[in-house]
């Protein structure tokens, strides 16, 4: 007997009525409870917010994830490497594909060179609270940082430039470790603050079109190719699937979670608008972000009431457990939808974001704020200035983010999406793209999003972190709650606390 | 007798052997210093500045974090929900706690064992706690919104932790089942250490089970009472798991408590706003627990 076999939303009331009638013993009772703690504790991890979604390491130990790190390479790795053997490489993230790719591989790279990497997985906002106080507090407890790209320009002092230290230290620069590889719009937005470069891109998730296809099939729906289209289809889709309990779209609107931003944006730059404009000043409340607004409250009349208490995670799930016929957002999301416990394996397509109703262009926004529909939501490693081991923290960043090691992190199931062009094409990459768990039949959209449709927030704002976690997601919550009485109360909320936070960097 | 304690132990160093406290005294003292006044004071001094986040330099502010959170609105809700929180919850806890406990004051077959499976809640670690509750609530897949809804008291449009006029009741109701075992768990052995001899007279008397209860067992419980309330106002009222395992603080802002905003604040690294935040809230709970104990005459 299986905790799976049973529908979750009735398995326990079932159980205490069968055993209320006497039809089940006690034991049976007690054991039946049991199980359905383990299946709702495991269940559960994925709802703290702690986690990024994504099925697993499906494809961990296959021959076509698991080569080796190539022979030139742990040649290099032994020769250069064995003069810090014996020291000790920090770095804390969130659970990121590639950080748990890195976590599951990183024993070849301590294999070759003696160097011990510890990583430290934790909760996003936890890894920004840790990062904050060992740069700050100059401690060094951590060699390297996970930087996400909203926080980049927060640690524009902490951090040494990668294209320098390459330069500076040749004696450590990896054969081949091709620079060029990385592809530049990825660089300038996730990398970059302020014209510095503070890192090595290391992760890219990044709003697509994800749908069923069954149910666009059985309903005649063609593939929205832009905004109105979207709409138009969710209404469709909702109309005809919620008797069924499946809800139009879903979303990730956790009052004061980063990720209420992350969709907010999304929205307002699909609708012309942008959160700062070219004086710096916000301006999520012109009359293009009202729109964008608008639109996103919209959309939630066409969601699962939850996606209010939801994060990327509880987004994810609601994919995941059907409840949604199509949704834009993080393309990582779908190597796990693709397979494993999900109830639409196979059932789904990937698709790139339709066009944007208007666009505004990047130099009429402020601190480097690019508006698109695809919102990205990079990160990059980052080697800290007051690290103890910096030679052989870098010796590490360099093979995590080597051709080879990207390529893997993007066939192992755990939804990595490639920052290095050359992944898109490698044979183990297009060997995986197909149907089933850890798929990367998907990242033909990734690409082309990352190319054409990608946008990103306001990098070379140092506040940006406090604004989009503890300003934007707020405002827009208690909004969304009806804790605010309109629209605009809310982006005037959001206007006073943002213009004030940006107020030093304004110039 | 010193004298005799040196006479034994000659290779004992003079000072381990006089009858001074000061060496006795000096590891708690060094403790004390070291978790309970240097963090107090770096805390007090941290809400005195404003640090530069980006320039990483520190300048003197006076009262200007402290001025803030006078005027933050932000910070005077975050202090009535708290308010709300803890009274509520202590007013569930403290009478099912003496309802429980006076059910299970009792020596017949069985009463043992269900004693000892109220210790069961009080294992289990409070952000477990609040993922189970998290889940039973889940508008899609929780149990107790199941049911909640087909009695009417929910709807499916508004699940209990996405509408700010039910969520800060779904996080006390974690609260609730975790603690109250513990109020019971204290009130027992205050009702197993009562005399029986005023029972025994109120019996002859003819008082009834509830003319014993308010003229005899809550007056001579009373002390207990006020030092198991005591304790739990000093946990609910900066409570924080429960909050980030459920709510994040939301729907909006309905259930961010004075600590979650303040570690919110914290984990954006404005350092010194969230210093004086956290002092603020070490005021107003010194200043709740000594007026309760004044008022409830209760000494140590």
């Amino acid at each position: 007997m299986s905790f799976r076999e049973y529908d979750r939303k009735t398995f326990i009331a079932d159980t205490a009525r069968a055993f209320a009638a006497r039809r089940i013993g006690r034991r049976a009772f007690f054991r039946r409870m049991a199980m359905a703690g383990v299946g709702f504790s495991g269940f559960a991890s994925t709802f703290l917010g702690g986690a990024r979604p994504f099925g697993g390491l499906t494809n961990l130990g296959t021959p076509m994830a698991m080569a080796q790190t190539p022979d030139d390479v742990t040649a290099w790795l032994k020769d250069v490497g064995q003069q810090f053997a014996g020291s000790t490489v920090r770095y804390t993230s969130e659970a990121t594909p590639p950080t748990v790719v890195a976590s599951e591989l990183k024993s070849e790279f301590e294999e070759a060179t003696g160097i011990t990497v510890e990583i430290e997985i934790v909760p996003l906002e936890q890894v920004l609270a840790k990062a904050t106080l060992d740069a700050q507090g100059q401690l060094g407890t951590y060699d390297l940082y996970y930087l996400d790209q909203a926080w980049s320009a927060l640690f524009q002092p902490d951090v040494y430039n990668p294209r320098e230290y390459y330069e500076e230290k040749p004696e450590l620069a990896m054969p081949g470790y091709d620079w060029d590889d990385f592809s530049p719009e990825l660089v300038k937005a996730i990398t970059t603050a302020n014209g510095s470069v503070m890192g090595v891109p290391f992760d890219i998730p990044i709003f697509i079109l994800m749908y069923r296809k069954d149910l666009y099939d059985k309903h005649g729906l063609a593939v929205p190719e832009t905004l109105e289209q979207f709409m138009e289809v969710t209404k469709a889709l909702h109309e005809a699937e919620s008797g069924n309990g499946i809800f139009g779209t879903t979303g990730q609107l956790r009052s004061g979670h980063y990720s209420l931003n992350c969709d907010w944006t999304a929205w307002l730059w699909a609708n012309g608008g942008s959160i700062f404009d070219a004086n710096r000043m916000f301006a999520g409340n012109d009359a293009a972000g009202m729109k964008g607004l608008e639109f996103m409250l919209e959309l939630v009349d066409y969601m699962p009431p939850d996606a209010k208490t939801w994060t990327w995670d509880g987004e994810w799930q609601s994919v995941a457990q059907g409840l949604a016929g199509h949704v834009i957002s993080w393309g990582e999301f779908f190597p796990g939808l693709d397979g494993g416990d999900s109830k639409v394996a196979g059932l789904m397509e990937a698709a790139i974001p339709p066009k944007e109703t208007a666009l505004r262009a990047p130099g009429d926004c402020g601190f480097n704020e690019i508006p698109h529909i695809g919102h990205q939501g990079g990160s990059s490693i980052a080697l800290s200035r007051y690290s103890k081991n910096p030679d052989a923290a870098w010796l590490f960043m360099q093979w995590v983010t080597s051709k080879d090691v990207v390529a893997r992190s993007s066939t192992v199931g755990g939804g990595a999406s490639p920052v290095r062009l050359s992944s898109f094409k490698d044979p183990r990459v297009l060997e995986a793209a197909k149907p089933g768990a850890g798929t990367t039949r998907h990242f033909p959209a990734i690409e082309w999003t990352i190319n054409n449709r990608m946008g990103s927030e306001p990098s070379d704002l140092p506040s940006w972190a406090e604004i989009a976690n503890n300003v934007i997601p707020v405002e827009l919550g208690k909004l969304l709650v009806g804790q605010t009485g309109s629209p605009e109360e809310a982006m005037a909320a959001i206007q006073s606390q943002t213009d004030e936070l940006a107020a030093p960097f304004r110039g | 007798m010193s004298t005799a304690v040196r006479g034994r132990t000659p290779l004992l160093p003079r000072w381990l052997t006089a009858d001074h406290p000061l060496p006795w005294l000096a590891p708690m003292f060094a403790m004390i210093l070291a978790f309970g006044i240097y963090p107090l004071a770096y805390s007090i001094w941290l809400s005195l500045h404003q640090r530069n986040r980006f320039t990483r330099v520190d300048e003197f502010s006076g009262l200007a974090n402290w001025v803030q959170a006078f005027g933050d609105q932000r910070f005077i809700d975050s202090l009535l929900v708290t308010v709300q929180y803890t009274l509520t919850c202590l007013v569930f806890q403290v009478v099912l706690g003496i309802a429980i406990a006076l059910l299970l004051d009792c020596e017949r077959r069985g009463y043992g064992l269900l004693r000892a499976l109220m210790t069961l809640p009080l294992v289990v670690p409070p952000a477990v706690t609040g993922l189970m509750f998290l889940l039973m609530q889940d508008g899609q897949f929780g149990v107790l919104s199941y049911y909640l809804k087909l009695v009417g008291l929910v709807s499916p449009e508004a699940p209990i932790l996405a509408n700010p006029r039910t969520a800060l009741w779904g996080v006390m109701a974690a609260d609730i089942w975790q603690w109250t075992p513990f109020m019971v768990l204290i009130l027992l052995a205050g009702l197993r250490a009562l005399p029986k001899e005023p029972y025994e007279a109120a019996a002859i008397d003819g008082a009834g089970f509830l003319q014993c209860l308010w003229h005899l067992t809550l007056p001579m419980l009373s002390r207990v009472i006020a030092v198991a309330v005591l304790i739990r106002t000093i946990d609910l009222f900066r409570i924080y798991d429960y909050v980030y395992a459920m709510t994040a603080g939301g729907p909006g802002t309905a259930t961010e408590t004075l600590s979650f905003y303040a570690g919110r604040v914290f984990g954006v690294a404005n350092f010194n706003y969230a210093a004086t935040l956290s002092l603020i809230m070490l005021v107003v709970l010194n200043v709740v627990c000594f007026t309760f104990l004044k008022l409830a005459r209760v000494r140590f």
